[in-house]
């Protein structure tokens, strides 16, 4: 047990803190401090995540009739593209990773920041920017193309100047994805700290790297076609447009070629958080450690050869469609791997059923439902009926609504403590947690019924059969919307009311729990040496005010 | 609609029948809907191992004061994982296997009668029928029974045809056709759905298909009211005679500057570069569109490109079609 005595630092009662150094607007939004930035990332994804549902709220409201009625159909067209395209871009997409992901990466890799610090902060400006333009492209009257693009609808001249506010704001933040990817992969090849091998690495490093691989391979495709789209509509290039010679499916190749990895980008992450957190609350050693790294890359590997089953009914050859569809089948298999280590994690551990523990267990349902349901559109024979239906959205939203936003809750609460200093209402997270995993399914089970019913998605107005299930949804999205809101009391009101956090409340292995909380601006007065990040013997619980500590017997 | 909705949940949990799903209504439904039960019955027994075992888990092994450590267990087991990667592998690879049976069926036209092949145009927001003899409606007419091939295409946007009780659908794209082959098999009305986002009226953008039930049904319906002149064999005709095709193509298989079209429709031809080509709507609309593309062997690449609109190149298609049919 070489090197898991190391001292732990007694709590925040030690000085300065990153909150604290430095002081005055500019010294936020020039820090080069990975801790601020991670922060900076944290206050715009949960603004577009509020953003992003209200509109999911006016447009469920809309549906609450078969006729629709609250609005018109080009204003529901407008909400269905917006919310996609805020939801995705600038909270499922960057939540997680760009979030989570900065302020934790340098912490569990025991560096006092990342490998480029300037690119970081570049890296969120182009974010920010990305976002601002997404805001303009509202205020100028908004999109209706639907956030996947499509041409030739979306490259008309019809649709004004919004579309191409929207390709911008696409490309920017798309760059800032990819050098989000860069500066993650560089940080863990060359800031592990001494006694850290790949194979020591916390899993939630091994998905952000798996996932750093797939924003630097697939997302300059975005941005390249976002470009084109542009230069088509300006310059009337004929690349997707028939009208000048190009072809409308050549765009969705490009699209999905990014769109399909960029599910991955969403899930991998989220993967990583649930896999520190369920090792920590079940008190147990990560079980299969290798199996869980090895099929992040894995997932990442294969999630670039199945963007094609996105095309299944575009009059694409049957030959690359059962390759596809096999591809696609086969994406299943290390998601399985993953979920059956999860649960041996559990086996006969001391399971402690705080908040991000609920979140997690929430995470499994409902990811084994997305998952689970994935085989159905992976499937040719079922795709054909299925495609473009209601079963669709229900899919996705298990997996990029349910799954990964059961993770980033998960992690907020896990990590809160160590980003503000102060613990979260416990009470309240677990009612938010409650809250959030009834209205989900609320929101999304009876969509798996509207389609396998036959209702195609993208519908202002539906035929009077649907009525109940689309009630049933609506409600549900409600019951999700007021969770979300309990969430953030839990937390903000943890930061005036809440309990001072200790260095390490959970009782926690990995590096990021060495460090006071708040962590110092350097996070740690010297590199620490890194013992397991699972490795739990000798952790000895002291008191709530005090946390966990490392005892030197062992 | 309460009735409505539990009867649903209580069939999809019985997992019988058509239940909650559309009626079955072409010849590849039913297979559709196997494939459908397998996966959803497979599904439900993981989903149910999953949560049986997180539930279990929690309350067997819930941190407690009776239970203040977890107890040593190992930390891998490769038989396990091995156990955990092959089952569900091989379990995918059925579902590959049986689905992929299923939609090669879905693909083809089926043996038996002569299909009847009918040309699809999507537009915001209404779809055209042309049927075999002539007649255009704003409804799909079928034969029960009998295979169809609807050759889709687009003026505008990207439109998608689906038919629920078919269980299929196909997107009709601008610039290209599309092909969709099937056998209705229940004489019927049933509702066609665009499904693919087109603007402000998609969810409006609704039509039926009436599969009558037999030939004559289908004739006397295609000879009501039928104007002459409307046909895309007649557009074609007159597209052909105004652009002056004849020129270069001639009607009776004698050489001009470019190869007749008589007997062109569904030959195979020899390129300029050796390959071969089948001369089908695609072929044509290229060879209008971008006639460099694919020269036929022997011939001068002379050419000019002419930019038709759908209709008078689905007409010309039509029309060639018709001279190979009427020898």
């Amino acid at each position: 047990m070489t090197g898991a005595s190391t001292a732990a630092p007694a709590g925040a009662e030690h000085g300065e803190s990153y909150l604290t150094h430095g002081r005055g607007v500019a010294s936020w939004l020039l820090s080069l401090d990975h801790k601020r930035i991670g922060v900076m990332y944290l206050v715009i994804v949960s603004a577009s995540l509020f953003l992003g549902g209200v509109f999911a709220l006016l447009l469920r409201l809309h549906l609450w009739n078969p006729a629709g009625g609250l609005v018109s159909n080009d204003a529901y067209n407008k909400l269905f593209t917006l919310h996609g395209a805020v939801m995705i871009f600038l909270f499922v997409i960057p939540g997680i990773p760009a979030a989570l992901g900065n302020f934790v990466l340098p912490l569990q890799l025991g560096a006092k920041d990342v490998a480029f610090p300037r690119v970081n902060l570049l890296s969120f400006w182009l974010y920010a920017s990305g976002a601002v333009l997404f805001v303009v492209t509202l205020v100028v009257g908004g999109i209706d193309t639907g956030w996947t693009l499509y041409p030739p609808y979306s490259l008309e001249e019809a649709r004004g100047l919004g579309i191409l506010l929207a390709l911008s704001a696409v490309f920017l933040a798309g760059f800032s994805s990819i050098l989000t990817g860069v500066n993650f992969i560089a940080s863990i090849h060359r800031l592990r700290p001494p006694g850290m091998g790949w194979f020591e690495l916390p899993l939630f490093l091994w998905a952000l790297y798996a996932t750093g691989v797939i924003q630097i391979i697939a997302t300059p495709v975005l941005g390249i076609t976002a470009a084109m789209g542009f230069m088509d509509r300006i310059f009337h290039l004929g690349l997707f447009m028939p009208e000048y010679g190009g072809d409308p499916v050549l765009f969705q190749h490009f699209f999905w070629f990014y769109s399909h990895p960029a599910v991955y980008i969403m899930i991998l992450p989220a993967m990583g958080v649930v896999s520190e957190v369920v090792s920590v609350f079940s008190r147990k050693p990560i079980f299969g450690y290798r199996f869980i790294a090895m099929s992040s890359i894995a997932i990442a590997v294969i999630g670039f050869l199945v963007w094609g089953h996105h095309m299944f009914v575009s009059g694409q050859s049957k030959w690359m469609n059962l390759a596809f569809s096999f591809l696609t089948m086969l994406v299943a298999i290390p998601s399985a791997i993953k979920m059956f280590n999860w649960l041996a994690t559990m086996y006969k551990g001391a399971i402690v059923l705080r908040t991000p523990m609920l979140y997690v267990l929430a995470f499994f349902g409902v990811f084994a439902v997305g998952g689970l349901t994935g085989l159905f559109l992976g499937a040719l024979a079922t795709d054909i009926p299925l495609h473009d239906t209601y079963f669709v959205v229900a899919h996705f939203h298990f997996v990029m609504v349910g799954a990964v936003m059961m993770a980033f809750l998960a992690g907020l609460h896990y990590w809160w403590p160590k980003m503000t200093g102060r613990m979260y209402h416990e009470r309240l997270g677990v009612v938010s947690a409650v809250l959030v995993f009834v209205g989900f399914n609320v929101t999304f089970v009876p969509q798996f019924l509207a389609g396998v019913a036959g209702m195609p998605r993208r519908y202002a107005t539906y035929a009077p059969a649907f009525t109940l299930d689309n009630r049933i949804s609506t409600v549900g999205a409600f019951i999700l919307g007021l969770g979300l809101v309990v969430a953030l009391w839990s937390l903000l009101g943890g930061l005036r009311s809440g309990r001072r956090a200790p260095a390490n409340p959970w009782g926690a292995a990995s590096l990021e729990w060495q460090a006071a909380s708040p962590p110092s601006h350097h996070n740690f007065e010297e590199t620490p040496r890194a013992g397991g990040p699972y490795d739990f013997t000798g952790l000895r619980r002291v008191s709530d005010e005090a946390g966990w500590v490392r005892t030197e017997a062992a | 609609m309460t009735n409505r909705f539990a009867s649903e949940i209580a069939n999809l949990l019985a997992g019988g029948g058509p239940g909650y799903m559309p009626a079955r209504a072409s010849s590849v439904a039913g297979d559709v809907d196997q494939v459908f039960w397998f996966i959803f019955w497979v599904s439900a027994f993981f989903l149910a191992l999953i949560v049986f075992l997180t539930v279990l888990f929690v309350v067997r092994y819930r941190h407690r004061a009776s239970r203040p450590e977890p107890e040593a267990t190992p930390s891998q087991h490769t038989g396990l994982e091995l156990l955990w990667t092959g089952i569900p592998l091989v379990l995918v690879l059925v579902m590959f296997a049986w689905s992929t049976k299923a939609y090669l069926a879905m693909t083809e036209t089926g043996t038996g009668a002569e299909p009847l092949e009918v040309q699809v145009t999507g537009k915001r927001w209404s779809w055209w029928f042309d049927h075999p003899g002539g007649k255009g409606a704003p409804e799909l007419h079928l034969v029960a029974h009998r295979p169809a091939t609807l050759v889709l295409s687009s003026t505008d946007v990207i439109h998608s045809l689906y038919v629920p009780e078919f269980r299929l659908k196909q997107d009709a794209v601008p610039g290209r056709f599309t092909r969709m082959s099937f056998t209705p098999n229940v004489p019927g009305t049933y509702p066609i759905l665009c499904t693919e986002y087109c603007g402000t009226n998609h969810s409006r953008m609704l039509a039926s298909v009436v599969v009558h039930p037999d030939q004559a049904a289908f004739d006397a319906w295609a000879r009501e009211g039928m104007e002459p002149g409307e046909s895309l064999v007649e557009i074609g005709r007159k597209v052909f005679a105004q652009r002056g095709c004849a020129a270069c193509h001639s009607l009776d298989g004698s050489r001009r500057v470019g190869p007749t079209v008589k007997g062109l429709w569904g030959k195979e031809e020899k390129l300029a570069d050796g390959s071969t080509v089948r001369v089908d709507e695609e072929y044509l609309r290229e060879s209008i569109l971008k006639p460099g593309a694919k020269v036929v062997a022997g011939f001068p690449n002379v050419m000019p490109p002419s930019a038709l609109p759908e209709r008078d190149l689905k007409g010309i298609v039509a029309y060639l079609q018709s001279l190979k049919e009427t020898p």
